[in-house]
C-alpha cells in the first residue's frame, strides 16, 4: 500500500467519508501540507515544540523549563530515571494532563506552530491529531472491529464499507491484519498482550493522527512482541510524528532518531531537559556529565 | 488457650559477624518460634473455620425455615391460576388476588421506569462529570441521610405530599413517587460504585482518541457498567415488590378491580397480604387467601433476584463479542 502513495499527490476538497477514504488510498499523504497553509517550512521540520514547558500537580512541581523541539516525521524518544515526569512531559502534548486535578501547565506547546494550551484551542480535535498509546495496552472490551471502529465513528463515518476499508488498513498498518482478520468479531480482550498493544496502535492510526505519543509501550510485552512493536515504529515514521518515552535505553537506541534526556536531582524536585540531540550524538557523545553517567548505567 | 508468647525465652542473637554469616544468628530462634506459631495458627484456624460454618449453617437452616413455611402454606394456592389472576371476594369465600399482582407489577414498573433514569443520571453526574466540591458533598449526604429512613415515614410523607397537598389521590403515582425518594439512593450507590469500578484505562483511550466526557461515557463506560447497574436496578424493583409499609397510605390495600391508569388506587400484594392479617376478619378464607399471596409474592421477588443475576451475565457475554 504504500507504493500506490506516491501516484497521487494534489489534495482534492471532498465529503468527510470521501476525504477519510481519499486518505487512506494515500498513506504517504500529510495534511499539513496542502491543508493548513501559511505555516512554513519551520512547522515541517519541528511538527511540535516545547517552550518553557513547566507542570505541577497541586503544590509538587513535576517538569521544569523544558525546551524541546519534536521534529516531524521521525521518531523523538524521551529517556530518564522512574519518576523524572517523562509520562507527564508525553501527556502534555495531547493535554491528558487536564484529566487529573489539580494539574497546572505553564509555557507553551507548539503544534504547527499553534500553542495547544491556547484559549479557545480545540481539545477534541487536538487528540485526534495527537494520538497516543499507552503503558499498558487498553483495548475496550469490544470487539476487535468496534475497538478500531471507535475513533471513526465518533466523527461520524457510519456506512459500513468505509468502516470495513479503514479497520482492514489500519489493522495492517499496524502488522496485526493476518493474525485477527477472521475473527474480527471476537473480543480484543481474547488477544495476547502484545497483540492488544498493537491493537492499540491500529484503533489509533484509524483516526488518521499527525503525532503519535507512546509511552513505555513495550514496558508490559515480551521481547518478541517488542521487537514487533519496534519494527511497526520504523514504518511509522515514514508517516507519523512519533514520540516515545522509554526507560529502556537500548529501545531508544535502537529505535528512535532523536533523544531528549530528562531528569531530576534529587526526589521530589522537578524534572528537567538535560540533553536533546540526534540519538546517535546523545548516545555516543553526550555533551553532559548526567547523560553519560546516565547512559552507561552509572545512576539511575 | 495457653499463653504461648509468655513460655518463650528472651531471644539470644548473635549479631556478631560471624553468627550472621554463618546463619546462626537469629535462624535457630525463628525456627522456634516458627513452630509455635504455626500451632497456634492451626489452632485459631479450627476455631475460625467452626464459627464462620455455624453463623452460615444458623442463618440458612433460618431462611430455610421462612421460605419453606410460606411455601408450604401457600405455594398449592398460589400456583391455582384461579386464585392468581382470580377476582378479589370480601365477604365470601375463594377470592382471588389477579388485581393485587396486577397492582404489584405495575407499581414496580412505573417506579422503576421513574427511579431507574433519575439515579443513574444523578449517579452518573456524581462519578463522570462533578468534582468533590460543596455541592456534591450536599448530594452524598442527602442520599445517605434518604437511605436510613424507615419505610414508614417515607409513606406518611407521600400521603402528605402526593397524596393530599399534590392531590394526586391514593394511586400508583403518589405510590410510585414515594418509593422513588426511598429507592433512589440505592439506585445511586449501585450505579456509582459500578461506574467507578470500570478501569480508568477505558476512559484514557476513549478520550485519547478524541471523544468528549459525554462521548465517553455513553460508549465506554456505562456500557462496561451495565452489568453492575442491571443487577443493582434488578434487586431494587425486587425490593419494590416486596414493599408494603410506604404504599398503605399511598396507593392503597385493597381494590376489586384492575387498576388502569396511574391515577387510580391500588393494591400491591404486600400491602393486600397486611391488610388482610390485620383487619381482614371479613374475608371467611382470609387464611388461605393470604398465605397464598405471600407464597406468591415470594416466588416472585425471588424470580427477581435470580434474573438480576442471569441479566448481568448475558449482558457481559454479550459485550464481549458485540459492541
Amino acid at each position: 500500500m504504500l507504493h500506490e502513495a506516491e501516484e497521487k499527490e494534489e489534495e482534492t476538497v471532498k465529503g468527510t467519508k470521501e476525504a477519510i477514504l481519499e486518505v487512506i488510498e494515500r498513506p504517504g499523504d500529510n495534511r499539513t501540507e496542502g491543508g493548513r497553509e501559511g505555516i512554513g517550512t519551520r512547522a515541517l521540520e519541528n511538527k511540535m515544540e516545547l517552550i518553557g514547558l513547566g507542570l505541577s500537580y497541586g503544590d509538587r512541581k513535576v517538569l521544569e523549563d523544558i525546551n524541546m523541539p519534536i521534529p516531524a516525521r521521525s521518531i523523538t524518544a524521551v529517556i530518564g530515571p522512574s519518576g523524572c515526569g517523562k509520562s507527564s512531559l508525553l501527556r502534555c502534548l495531547n493535554r491528558m494532563n487536564e484529566l487529573v486535578d489539580g494539574a497546572r501547565v505553564e509555557g507553551k506547546v507548539l503544534l504547527d506552530g499553534e500553542d495547544v494550551y491556547a484559549n479557545g484551542f480545540d481539545v477534541v480535535g487536538l487528540r485526534r491529531r495527537v494520538g497516543m498509546v499507552f503503558q499498558k495496552p487498553n483495548p475496550f472490551p469490544k470487539s476487535i472491529y468496534e475497538n478500531v471502529a471507535y475513533g471513526p465513528r465518533l466523527y461520524g463515518v457510519k456506512q459500513r464499507k468505509v468502516l470495513d476499508r479503514i479497520v482492514e488498513e489500519s489493522l495492517r498498518r499496524a502488522a496485526l491484519w493476518d493474525e485477527v482478520k477472521d475473527k474480527l468479531g471476537s473480543s480484543a480482550l481474547s488477544l495476547s498482550g502484545g497483540q492488544q498493544q498493537r491493537l492499540c496502535i491500529a484503533r489509533v492510526l484509524a483516526v488518521q493522527p499527525e503525532v503519535i505519543l507512546l509511552d513505555e509501550p513495550c514496558s508490559a510485552l515480551d521481547p518478541i512482541s517488542t521487537q514487533r512493536i519496534e519494527d511497526l515504529l520504523h514504518e511509522l515514521k515514514e508517516l507519523y510524528t512519533i514520540v516515545i518515552v522509554t526507560h529502556n535505553m537500548q529501545q531508544a537506541a535502537r529505535v528512535s532518531d532523536f533523544t531528549g534526556f530528562i531528569t531530576i536531582d534529587e526526589q521530589g524536585s522537578p524534572g528537567r531537559l538535560v540533553e536533546f540531540g540526534e540519538t546517535r550524538e546523545v548516545f555516543t557523545n553526550p555533551k553532559e556529565k548526567k547523560t553519560e553517567d546516565y547512559i552507561t548505567g552509572r545512576f539511575g | 488457650m495457653r499463653g504461648y508468647s509468655r513460655t518463650i525465652a528472651k531471644p539470644e542473637i548473635n549479631t556478631s559477624e560471624a553468627g550472621l554469616k554463618n546463619g546462626n544468628g537469629w535462624r535457630g530462634l525463628l525456627e522456634k518460634k516458627a513452630a509455635r506459631a504455626a500451632a497456634r495458627a492451626r489452632w485459631a484456624e479450627r476455631v475460625a473455620s467452626f464459627i464462620f460454618r455455624t453463623s452460615a449453617a444458623v442463618s440458612l437452616v433460618v431462611l430455610a425455615f421462612i421460605i419453606g413455611t410460606i411455601l408450604a402454606r401457600g405455594l398449592g394456592t398460589a400456583l391455582d391460576p384461579s386464585f392468581l389472576f382470580g377476582k378479589p371476594q370480601a365477604l365470601k369465600e375463594g377470592g382471588g388476588i389477579g388485581p393485587m399482582l396486577f397492582s404489584s407489577l405495575y407499581l414496580t414498573l412505573l417506579t422503576s421506569v421513574i427511579v431507574v433514569p433519575l439515579g443513574v443520571g444523578a449517579a452518573l453526574y456524581l462519578a463522570e462529570f462533578s468534582r468533590e466540591g460543596r455541592l456534591v458533598r450536599l448530594i452524598r449526604w442527602g442520599t445517605e441521610s434518604l437511605s436510613s429512613i424507615s419505610s414508614v415515614i417515607f409513606g406518611i410523607f407521600g400521603m402528605v405530599f402526593f397524596v393530599i397537598y399534590l392531590r394526586f389521590g391514593y394511586s400508583l403515582l403518589a405510590g410510585a413517587l414515594t418509593l422513588t425518594l426511598m429507592n433512589l439512593p440505592t439506585v445511586m450507590r449501585v450505579t456509582e460504585e459500578s461506574v467507578r469500578a470500570v478501569p480508568g484505562s477505558y476512559r484514557e483511550a476513549s478520550l485519547s482518541l478524541g471523544a468528549s466526557r459525554w462521548e465517553t461515557t455513553k460508549k465506554v463506560v456505562l456500557p462496561a457498567a451495565l452489568p453492575g447497574i442491571t443487577t443493582g436496578v434488578v434487586l431494587t424493583m425486587g425490593r419494590i415488590m416486596g414493599e408494603s409499609a410506604a404504599l398503605v397510605y399511598t396507593v392503597g390495600i385493597f381494590v376489586r378491580k384492575i387498576p388502569l391508569s396511574p391515577l387510580q388506587p391500588a393494591a400491591p400484594m404486600a400491602a393486600n397480604i397486611w391488610h388482610i392479617y390485620t383487619e381482614g376478619a371479613l374475608i371467611p378464607d382470609w387464611m388461605r387467601v393470604a398465605s397464598g399471596e405471600a407464597a406468591a409474592l415470594l416466588v416472585l421477588v425471588l424470580f427477581f433476584n435470580l434474573a438480576a443475576g442471569a441479566l448481568a451475565g448475558i449482558i457481559r457475554k454479550k459485550m464481549g463479542i458485540m459492541n
